[in-house]
């Protein structure tokens, strides 16, 4: 069983945020407004998010792509009381929509801010995509066509194309990626199992100096970091 | 999932699902009757009952490949259409100039396209008066009314023999669109288009002009560089082609065997700066100075490419003797604020780490003596021997479309061609200019050359996008009969009489090549990825019409290029692919690039790169009476022209691009409005960046509200305290402060170009962007 695990290279990275939108396409992921993000209230499954120290002019700021981390040992899988998130096997942690009862627990125990709280109303219809079949709630199957309204939603690693990748024999890794590492203009994700020492990830990561993000919680998390 | 045929998105070959004729029948039905109750966005009857069987419903599903148009640089794309609705957008990898990357804009697309604000009928102004404030009242009427009376109007200008008074503003179109209103106006005879290219980078082209005779954008192959010094040059916000700088970052950080060094110089730590390896500080409007002490350390350090300097350019001695003599770094570093040592350190690194790039953008050269700085910037290439060379500095190549017939110029257009052109180009106040965007207000409010008559815009938003945004709305309030052409009531559509809806680019037929970047030559094609929404038509579909109902010479003109848009794009580019090979690959390439082209590749009148420049020299000559002056020639540093006293305004205003400023003229997409400022964590709004030292002495709270004021105008939003800007100077990102229409745009953010004083570079016509000074105080 692989260990999917993404690799993003912050020397290649441009900041761009094709990732973001990338993501919000692929997805179907709702578009915020003014007042959701006073309200924090914005859903991103990729967020680009800055950090920046020092004092002009030795000022520095990182720019830093952050998708669900997918820990081995993720917080939110320990915290939900209705087992709605939880790890697959080879993996990712995925959220199920229909036993999530939207207590926001995950949300508070995630130490990488991945999870949004989906408060809209699921009939919004700018949200509707014709092409995707219905959310887990009727058939099972994602990404979803509508939204669904009070659950809490995340990061899947794009698993539909995965899955449909591994079933179609694709070289998951090579010929079928998650959106965001598709369309990074700068080539600076890339995608695969961390536990196939052949794969472009573990080959990065055995030749670059990498950080994982609060490595300090040992989430261990399967988002590597690689360092300029 | 196994019954769908739906294929995976990332799949690398053809891009068309394979569906037998009698399904493809079937479904096709099926996906009309969903266009149709699904115009915009709105949800479709098949997803009413989710019990439906919908996993087992097949669908039709399309790749096609077009190109993008949410800037100039038009990549290459490929759009996923399900049941009549474009539902992704991604990379096409046989367009080469970016590799089939594409940046986030492009994403942003099914937004542009679904945009829930897209006017989808023509339209009439029902209030006579015009104004910011002021409802139009518009009134929709069919295309055929519409027409009729735009060409009543066009064709009574033409009784009276001056169709010159005739105006064409032209925006963010495709090429094939510009090359059909270049072919129109010259048909109707007059000879005042005006495009958007005086507001984005003049200087740039006049730069390469007066050193290697090119008036236009510079291409920098950036596969093989090992150093770039980035003078003002937002390589990864705003700079063109982007995706490609993009792409490209990559390759020179990671996978290339040495790391590429990139030191940025700018008043403001940018996106690229925050990326780079080194970010230099410097006063604004200063970066000649800096560039002409490199060239004295290069120079004195004997660090210089002897063999080329001596072959391929003339008048370095005139150079040596100038930089030595007055740019020494200790001077410059008084000039600059850059300490002498750190000069000398990046001019060495640069001469000594080649192949090395100079590069230069709007926040050095966009000013008043934009065309000088951006001369000493591009100098420095020649003096390393980066041109035209792997990593250097290269000459584009642009795809060569089948000929069109010879226009047919009839008597009242040849009569006409001779008026001097409305924007003053060509004349003693801008001598060298290919266009002067920002001039067009006095133009028409003053009259001169003539009085304008009539004006169609299309896609063009110049009162949001050029400096001094009060004078664009005064002119186009006196404009006697405006009709604007777009797919949405942009803030200069508030000022039509008519309004023509046109499609998106995602639904219409055209041709493309990006700017200057690549080297090579390459053409990408755009096909309607879905049916046009409403009523709109393309732009080029609307001059062919247009003409026809003219007659004389325009219709004539139009006669024998293909009957409508498609033919017109089939004409041209069937010399260069097979039409079905282009609909299925959307990008034709051409030949690799040949560097070291020295016999052929310098325009200027010695035939090669000039420290002391020809073209200027002959310019002045034939320009200004009397002697012109030596250094006027060379590249050479003027102490930078500020509007406003220093001491009632104290500090610069800088007015930036971000990347998600979406270029058609309209920014209601919430994808990229929620993103918008991404060194900021935030988006839906404008911050005015200041140095936080300052802002202390200002007295100023992190994050109220001030006004901005220049002497001109005032404008009030967020306050930022930041580190990352230079002690003089305001930041503030344009892109917003839209007014016209769109929930996602309208009220949202300030627009600098709103207190920016008016000024030019005298020798491009470049509208100055870093000209003004500013006072902020709370608000």
């Amino acid at each position: 069983m692989p260990r999917w695990g993404m690799v993003i290279d912050l020397d290649k990275c441009t900041g761009c945020q094709a990732c973001s939108t990338a993501c919000k396409s692929e997805n179907n992921v709702p578009y915020g407004s003014p007042d959701d993000q006073r309200r924090r209230r914005d859903i991103y499954w990729n967020k680009v998010i800055a950090a920046t120290s020092g004092t002009y002019p030795r000022v520095n700021t990182e720019i830093i792509s952050m998708p669900c981390m997918h820990c081995d040992h993720a917080p939110c899988v320990t915290v939900c009381p209705a087992k709605a998130t939880y790890r697959r096997e080879d993996g990712i942690i995925v959220q199920d929509f229909r036993r999530c009862i939207g207590c926001k627990y995950c949300i508070v125990a995630c130490p990488y801010g991945a999870r949004s709280f989906n408060s809209r109303e699921q009939k919004e219809e700018q949200y509707l995509r014709p092409d995707l079949p219905p959310d887990r709630n009727v058939w099972g199957q994602w990404p979803f066509p509508t939204r669904t309204h009070g659950v809490v939603e995340k990061c899947t690693f794009c698993f539909h194309r995965i899955d449909r990748g591994m079933k179609e024999g694709k070289k998951i890794g090579k010929e079928v990626v998650p959106a965001c590492v598709e369309d990074c203009p700068a080539e600076a994700r890339k995608f695969g199992d961390l536990d196939d020492n052949n794969s472009e990830v573990s080959r990065l990561l055995s030749s670059r100096a990498w950080i994982r993000l609060r490595e300090e919680l040992d989430t261990k998390c399967k988002v590597f970091y690689l360092l300029k | 999932m196994k019954n769908r045929k739906v294929r995976s998105s990332n799949e690398t070959e053809q891009n068309r699902v394979k569906l037998n004729r009698r399904t493809f029948l079937k479904l096709s039905i099926f996906a009309g009757a969903a266009i149709g109750a699904n115009q915009m966005g709105k949800p479709g009857a098949h997803s009413a009952s989710p019990l439906e069987k919908t996993s087992r419903r097949a669908l039709e599903e399309r790749w096609t490949a077009t190109s993008c148009l949410n800037c100039p640089a038009r990549c290459g794309i490929r759009v996923r259409v399900v049941n009549g609705k474009a539902v992704k957008i991604t990379g096409n990898p046989n367009s080469l100039v970016s590799e089939g990357k594409i940046c986030p804009r492009a994403h942003v697309g099914l937004q542009v396209l679904y945009d829930p604000g897209r006017i989808l009928s023509p339209s009439k102004r029902g209030n006579r008066e015009k104004g910011r404030e002021i409802d139009p009242k518009w009134i929709p009427i069919s295309w055929d009314q519409a027409l009729s009376e735009l060409t009543q109007r066009l064709k009574s200008l033409r009784d009276v023999a001056q169709p010159h008074k005739l105006l064409l503003f032209s925006g963010l179109n495709t090429v094939s669109s510009e090359d059909v209103i270049a072919r129109f106006a010259d048909a109707f005879g007059t000879p005042n288009i005006i495009s958007g290219n005086g507001l984005d980078i003049e200087t740039e082209k006049s730069g390469n002009w007066m050193a290697d005779g090119h008036y236009t954008g510079t291409a920098y192959d950036l596969d093989h560089t090992n150093y770039i010094l980035a003078f003002g040059a937002d390589i990864l916000e705003s700079s063109r082609p982007l995706s490609r700088f993009l792409r490209k970052w990559g390759r020179l950080r990671r996978e290339k065997p040495n790391r590429t060094k990139v030191v940025v110089i700018n008043p403001r730590y940018s996106l690229t700066a925050a990326k780079s390896d080194e970010w230099v500080p410097i006063q604004p409007g200063t970066d000649a100075a800096l560039a002409l002490a490199m060239g004295n350390v290069i120079i004195s350090e004997n660090l210089y490419d002897t063999d080329f300097v001596n072959r391929w350019t003339t008048g370095f001695d005139s150079y040596k003797k100038l930089v030595l003599r007055e740019y020494s770094p200790v001077a410059v570093s008084r000039i600059t604020g850059i300490p002498s040592e750190v000069i000398q350190r990046i001019a060495r690194e640069f001469a000594q780490t080649r192949p090395g790039l100079a590069l230069r953008g709007r926040e050095s050269i966009n000013r008043p003596e934009g065309s000088y700085i951006s001369y000493a910037i591009f100098c420095l290439n020649a003096l390393v021997g980066s041109i035209d060379i792997p990593g250097g500095v290269i000459y584009q190549e642009n795809p060569k479309y089948r000929e069109m017939p010879h226009r047919v110029v009839d008597d009242i257009a040849r009569r006409a061609k001779d008026h001097p052109r409305i924007d003053l180009r060509g004349t003693d106040k801008f001598p060298a200019a290919e266009v002067v965007t920002n001039q067009i207000p006095e133009s028409v409010l003053e009259g001169i050359p003539y009085p304008v008559e009539m004006a169609i815009g299309f896609n063009s938003n110049f009162n949001m996008f050029a400096p001094g945004t009060e004078r664009w709305d005064k002119a186009l309030k006196k404009l006697p009969f405006y009709v604007h052409i777009s797919p949405f009531i942009s803030e200069m559509a508030l000022y039509a009489d008519l309004v023509l809806p046109s499609t998106t680019y995602l639904e219409e037929w055209g041709y493309d090549h990006s700017p200057p970047g690549s080297g090579f030559a390459e053409a990408r094609i755009k096909q309607p990825v879905v049916k046009p929404l409403g009523n709109s038509k393309s732009v080029t579909d609307i001059v062919f019409e247009i003409s026809k109902r003219l007659g004389g010479g325009p219709a004539q003109s139009f006669a024998n290029v293909g009957d409508q848009s498609e033919g017109f794009v089939k004409f041209r580019t069937e010399t260069l692919m097979p039409w079905k090979e282009f609909l299925e690959k959307g990008a034709w390439v051409g030949k690799e690039y040949e560097y070291k082209q020295y016999g052929r590749i310098f325009h200027t009148p010695s035939k090669k790169f000039e420290f002391y420049s020809g073209n200027l020299k002959s310019l002045n000559s034939k320009m200004r009476k009397g002697a012109e002056k030596d250094i006027d020639c060379l590249p050479n540093y003027k102490e930078p022209k500020f509007l406003g006293e220093k001491e009632k305004y104290p500090l610069i205003l800088l007015p930036y691009q971000p990347l998600l400023v979406v270029e058609n003229g309209s920014q209601n997409y919430p994808w990229a409005q929620e993103i918008f400022l991404p060194m900021d964590g935030v988006g839906w709004e404008t911050l005015v960046e200041i140095n936080s030292e300052t802002a202390k002495i200002l007295n100023l709270r992190d994050g109220q509200a001030v006004w901005v004021e220049s002497p001109s105008q005032k404008i009030k939003a967020k306050v930022k305290f930041s580190e990352g800007v230079h002690p003089e100077v305001v930041v503030i990102p344009s892109g917003q402060g839209h007014y016209s229409y769109g929930k996602w745009q309208k009220g949202i953010g300030v627009n600098p170009n709103e207190i920016i004083g008016v000024d030019y570079d005298t020798i491009s016509g470049q509208a100055a962007f870093f000209n003004t000074r500013v006072k902020v105080y709370r608000a």
